[in-house]
């Protein structure tokens, strides 16, 4: 786990640094201004605009694609179709390459691509798009989890296909993976139960919802190569991806990334940059794709899920046992959802001492779009289930939430999941409850309909990893960071330049940072997992260190003093005769050639071969979130009053976007709790992929009150001790929000999103119930 | 391709719109067009024809007898204008739902009214304000009462080669009073789940002005004399005159809630529109 990279030096904060202070975010004047170029400001004058064609239904075969009269338009300059493609059709995915560059025979799900047209203008595309005749019939696709897991349910993958699930025992089902994660007796314990509680839950299919739609180019090279301009979290994979589909060498893709308008995961896996690679080849030509809000609501989402839990408390409020059967709604092909699934359940019976616990999980197929990675990965589902337990079992004991949920969790150090894949507490937990209890006010008495409720969150963060680094110290003093993680809100370039400029004694402004292009920047695996503070951190530490090194050898050869005797520390160099400035070094030991240091900084986490989370966790993201609500009866409307969200970060390396961070995450959660959800019909088409009905925060609906703490031991495996932290405040917004919900109307609610209507309908059921 | 046309007057914005060998739309704040326009539909106009430059569209014009919304007033207009908030707070209440603030400096009354919504926010006001809407054409002009305006969703009673000129308010008799609520799914930015108008008149009408409920916005008299701080006594009123509101179960609501919501901001409304005349008085 973190002990791999625990071992090396991680560094501690100089009192007169950048690191530990609110450093200004690096472009952010660009980006508040509105002059940080974003794919889609890209300006290509030769490039054709792309159109997808799609067919209005979730699950068909396709009979014929004619695209006679779509070619013959006016300015349209090509089409591509499946028959355009190798056969058999090219497939991807991260972890399942099951994934076709487009549909394959049959659609899957709403939305996924028949033909493309390339025209000379967007209305040209638009309109050349529509005059593509798609002849196909419609399947009885299934497009929630109870017609997947119905007997002689649709299969959305051909058991009799090699290319997909030869082999698969499961093949005959629209399971994809499945994994159980369990301990302990759960009979004998809960012979010992005073209450058990048992109830389902679910949760809503939602997208990722980022600003910037999603925009793909792709201009052949003089080299036979492609060039592709994607903003994704995920450069080298798609590099990878990219270059295996059209049988290139990584040499001959370049991918550049522009900095991602958020992310959230949603642009994490590729989606229509093979199809546009192959355009562009058989074309010759650049091509472009720009989707539009609803498209890219169409395109990217978060896998919905369904819940039964069973938990037994002791009449004091502990927990004797937890079990729980989760089902994730993955979508038409799995690529690296079904991860979801793994991650998700392995942390789903919470950060709790359970003497007993069984986690059920599936990851289930549906012609629904594909899922993929979502800020809190698959923890969201099963905290909204699990925490919801906690709350319902402390209520009916008439124990207060808080202090059931302080008496249950593990110590530092302590087991939370038992068994050879153990997982650990690695912070000090509680403290983060205390916190965000004062800050709530939890103790005080509320005013009638208002309503608190409280809620933890744990997440594994990345359990393997490779990032690269490159720094080089120029001959001015001045510094240029290469790390390929992706700047797509979260501030990564800033804490690059706060690290070097303190490991390095550089003012923070004159560090460049570059990023986003495979053909400059070294290796990342991906901006993923809240992994990038910790690993790509570590590499520039790193990298760092060794232009230390290297200029104390430089040094000591250029002024004949034996290395031994020289040592270094952030920013100078302790010589015999006293502190020498790092850059004043620098340019003694370059000489009169001048020239720059170059130093390079890896780290690196290996996997562990059959656990479920493909490895120890390096870190585990742990947050603690209290919600307080007033509730309109008549209507079910809320406003929520108050809002509290503390994590554990180790060590905030930037207090402002760790502020910045919180508060995104929790008004993210709080939106993903209260109003969010795609709906799909009948047919598999989803209803609500326009900004109009698929309702995100707005200003006006973030708490009157929002709070954010931190915990900070110094005890991460990231630089200065820190820890990831970007995903925390999701994990556990749902339950917070529900138990708050809950104690203010009186009744339970058990799906999301907590909407007023679904209030109003509980409270009056509630009341129906009592008068009959 | 959709052409834009900036028209300089009312005559020459009509002969445009009258066309018909093309599909015309009339632009104003645009907040409903634009983004209709934005969604690559077949159905997309050929023509936008833009009327925010008109060199004869009315201003906002106070007179003794009451209030003319010239086509090319903003909600941001009737926000600010005084009159408007003290003779009409169910209008001015409304007009400061829509959208945004961004949103409320582009879109008109007039916009507003002509895109025809069931769930267009200002209309349960005009209705229960006694709105009249002028309607031009080569022909000459007419005026309409705004109960007659609506005649279907996104369809009223002006004709292709019309355009609505202005939207009159008659002066309010002395001591009414009126107000305005909705239902949202959230609380910033959002589309009507239900609204209510309420006016309380001082010659003793109680009028309500319903939208989201109906394929048009409705207008239902409540009975003088109603007790409207009574809510027991005042239930039973409310069912039967809501009785003629239809609304339907869509991705927003389901009709049911619909129904007692629509109950709800009523009574809501009612009381809070009693409250504006005593306030008015005192």
């Amino acid at each position: 786990m973190g002990d791999a990279l625990k071992a090396q030096e991680v560094g501690t904060l100089r009192p007169d640094g950048n690191v530990g202070t609110r450093t200004k975010r690096y472009g952010g004047l660009e980006r508040a201004s509105g002059a940080q170029k974003y794919a889609a400001d890209l300006d290509f004058p030769e490039a054709l605009q792309v159109a997808i064609v799609t067919i209005p239904v979730g699950c068909a075969d396709i009979l014929g694609v004619d695209t006679s009269e779509a070619e013959a338009m006016p300015g349209v300059v090509g089409v591509l179709t499946a028959a355009d493609l190798p056969s058999p059709m090219p497939r991807f995915g991260v972890s399942h390459k099951d994934r076709p560059v487009m549909a394959d025979g049959r659609v899957n799900f709403y939305g996924e691509p028949v033909a493309a047209v390339a025209a000379l203008t967007q209305e040209q595309a638009d309109a050349a798009a529509r005059a593509v005749t798609v002849d196909y019939r419609e399947l009885p696709g299934v497009y929630t989890l109870d017609a997947a897991l119905a007997p002689d349910a649709h299969l959305v993958q051909d058991p009799s296909d090699p290319t997909k699930r030869a082999g698969d025992p499961l093949r005959e089902t629209n399971v994809i993976e499945e994994q159980t994660i369990a301990w302990g007796d759960l009979t004998e314990q809960e012979a010992k139960a005073a209450l058990v509680v048992e109830d389902s839950y679910s949760y809503p299919m939602m997208t990722q919802f980022p600003i910037e739609p999603l925009a793909v180019i792709a201009e052949p090279t003089d080299a036979g190569g492609l060039t592709v301009y994607t903003p994704v979290q995920h450069p080298y994979l798609m590099q990878r991806i990219v270059a295996g589909l059209i049988g290139k060498t990584l040499t001959q893709v370049h991918v550049i990334a522009p900095d991602p308008g958020g992310g959230f995961g949603g642009k994490q896996i590729p989606k229509y940059e093979p199809l546009m690679a192959f355009l562009a080849l058989k074309l010759d030509r650049t091509v472009r794709l720009t989707l539009n809000l609803a498209e890219t609501t169409t395109a990217i989402r978060r896998a919905g899920a369904k819940v039964h839990a069973r938990t037994g408390f002791s009449a004091e409020g502990d927990i004797l046992f937890h079990h729980v059967v989760i089902d994730y709604q993955i979508g038409a092909y799995a690529d690296v959802a079904p991860r979801v699934m793994t991650k998700g359940s392995y942390v789903g019976g919470g950060p709790y001492r359970l003497p007993a616990c069984r986690i059920e999980a599936r990851a289930v197929l549906t012609n629904t779009p594909v899922s993929t990675a979502m800020r809190g990965y698959g923890a969201p589902q099963i905290s909204w289930a699990t925490e919801s337990q906690i709350t319902d079992g402390a209520r009916r004991l008439g124990l207060d939430p808080a202090r059931v949920r302080l008496r249950n969790l593990v110590d530092n150090g302590e087991e939370f999941v038992q068994g050879e894949f153990a997982g650990k507490a690695d912070g000090e937990w509680k403290e983060a409850v205390v916190k965000a209890m004062e800050l709530a006010g939890w103790d005080d008495p509320l005013p009638p309909n208002r309503g608190r409720g409280i809620a933890v969150g744990i997440k594994s963060s990345a359990t393997s990893g490779l990032s690269q680094s490159l720094v080089r110290l120029l001959y001015d003093g001045s510094a240029i960071v290469y790390a390929g993680t992706s700047d797509m809100g979260q501030g990564a370039r800033t804490i690059w330049a706060q690290t070097v400029a303190d490991e390095l004694g550089v003012p923070v402004g004159k560090v460049q940072v570059i990023s986003g292009d495979t053909d400059l920047v070294p290796f990342d695996l991906q901006t993923s997992a809240s992994r990038s503070t910790v690993f790509m951190g570590t590499a520039v530490l790193r990298a760092c260190r060794d232009v230390r090194r290297q200029v104390r050898e430089m040094y000591a050869e250029r002024v004949g003093a034996d290395p031994g005797d020289i040592d270094d520390e952030p920013g100078a160099l302790l010589t015999p005769e006293g502190a020498v400035t790092l850059d004043e070094a620098a340019r003694i030991g370059l000489g009169a050639l001048r020239g720059e240091v170059l130093g390079q900084g890896t780290c690196r986490l290996e996997g562990r071969k059959g656990h479920p989370l493909g490895g120890d966790a390096s870190f585990y993201e742990f947050n603690c979130t209290i919600s307080e609500v007033e509730l309109d009866r008549g209507t079910g409307q809320y406003v929520i009053t108050r809002h509290v969200s503390v994590s554990d970060v180790g060590t905030e390396l930037n207090p402002i976007q760790v502020v910045a961070q919180e508060e995104g995450g929790a008004i993210m959660g709080l939106g993903q709790a209260d109003m969010e959800q795609l709906v799909f019909d009948e047919h598999g088409r989803l209803l609500n992929a326009s900004a109009i009905d698929y309702r995100v925060p707005t200003y006006k609906d973030v708490p009157l009150e929002l709070l954010t703490g931190s915990v900070e031991n110094h005890d991460g495996p990231g630089p200065y001790g820190s820890k990831g932290m970007s995903e925390g405040p999701i994990l556990c917004t749902g339950a917070a929000l529900g138990a708050a919900v809950t104690a203010a109307a009186g009744v339970k609610v058990t799906d999301l999103p907590l909407t007023a209507e679904r209030i109003w309908r509980a409270t009056r059921a509630a009341a129906e119930g009592a008068i009959a | 391709m959709v052409t834009y046309y900036k028209a300089h007057a009312v005559a020459d914005a009509l002969e445009v719109l009258g066309r018909t060998d093309v599909e015309a739309k009339a632009l104003l704040g645009g907040t409903d067009l634009l983004v209709g326009l934005g969604d690559r539909l077949d159905s997309a106009p050929g023509v936008v024809v833009d009327l925010k430059g008109l060199a004869d569209g009315e201003p906002l014009a106070v007179t003794e007898s009451g209030v003319r919304i010239g086509l090319t007033v903003t909600m941001a207009d009737l926000l600010a204008d005084p009159t408007v908030s003290t003779w009409y707070p169910a209008l001015a209440q409304a007009a400061g739902e829509v959208g945004s603030v961004a949103i409320r400096n582009r879109a008109t009354l007039v916009g507003n009214i002509c895109n025809a919504s069931p769930a267009c926010d200002t209309a349960p006001a005009l209705l229960v304000h006694g709105a009249q809407v002028r309607i031009a054409s080569a022909a000459g002009e007419r005026v309409v009462p705004i109960s007659e305006f609506f005649v279907g969703p996104r369809a009223t009673t002006c004709a292709r080669d019309e355009l609505v000129t202005a939207v009159e308010l008659p002066r309010p008799v002395p001591g009414t009073g009126s107000a305005f609520q909705r239902l949202t799914r959230r609380w910033g930015v959002d589309l009507a789940t239900v609204s209510v108008a309420a006016a309380v008149h001082g010659d003793g009408r109680i009028q309500l002005g319903l939208g989201a409920v109906a394929p048009t916005p409705l207008l239902v008299d409540v009975p003088a004399g109603t007790d409207l701080t009574d809510r027991a006594a005042l239930d039973p009123v409310l069912d039967e005159v809501l009785a003629v509101a239809t609304p339907i179960s869509d991705i927003r609501a389901g009709a049911d809630y619909r129904a007692a919501m629509v109950r709800e901001l009523a009574a809501r409304t009612l009381r809070a529109a009693l409250d504006s005349t005593r306030r008015t008085q005192a």
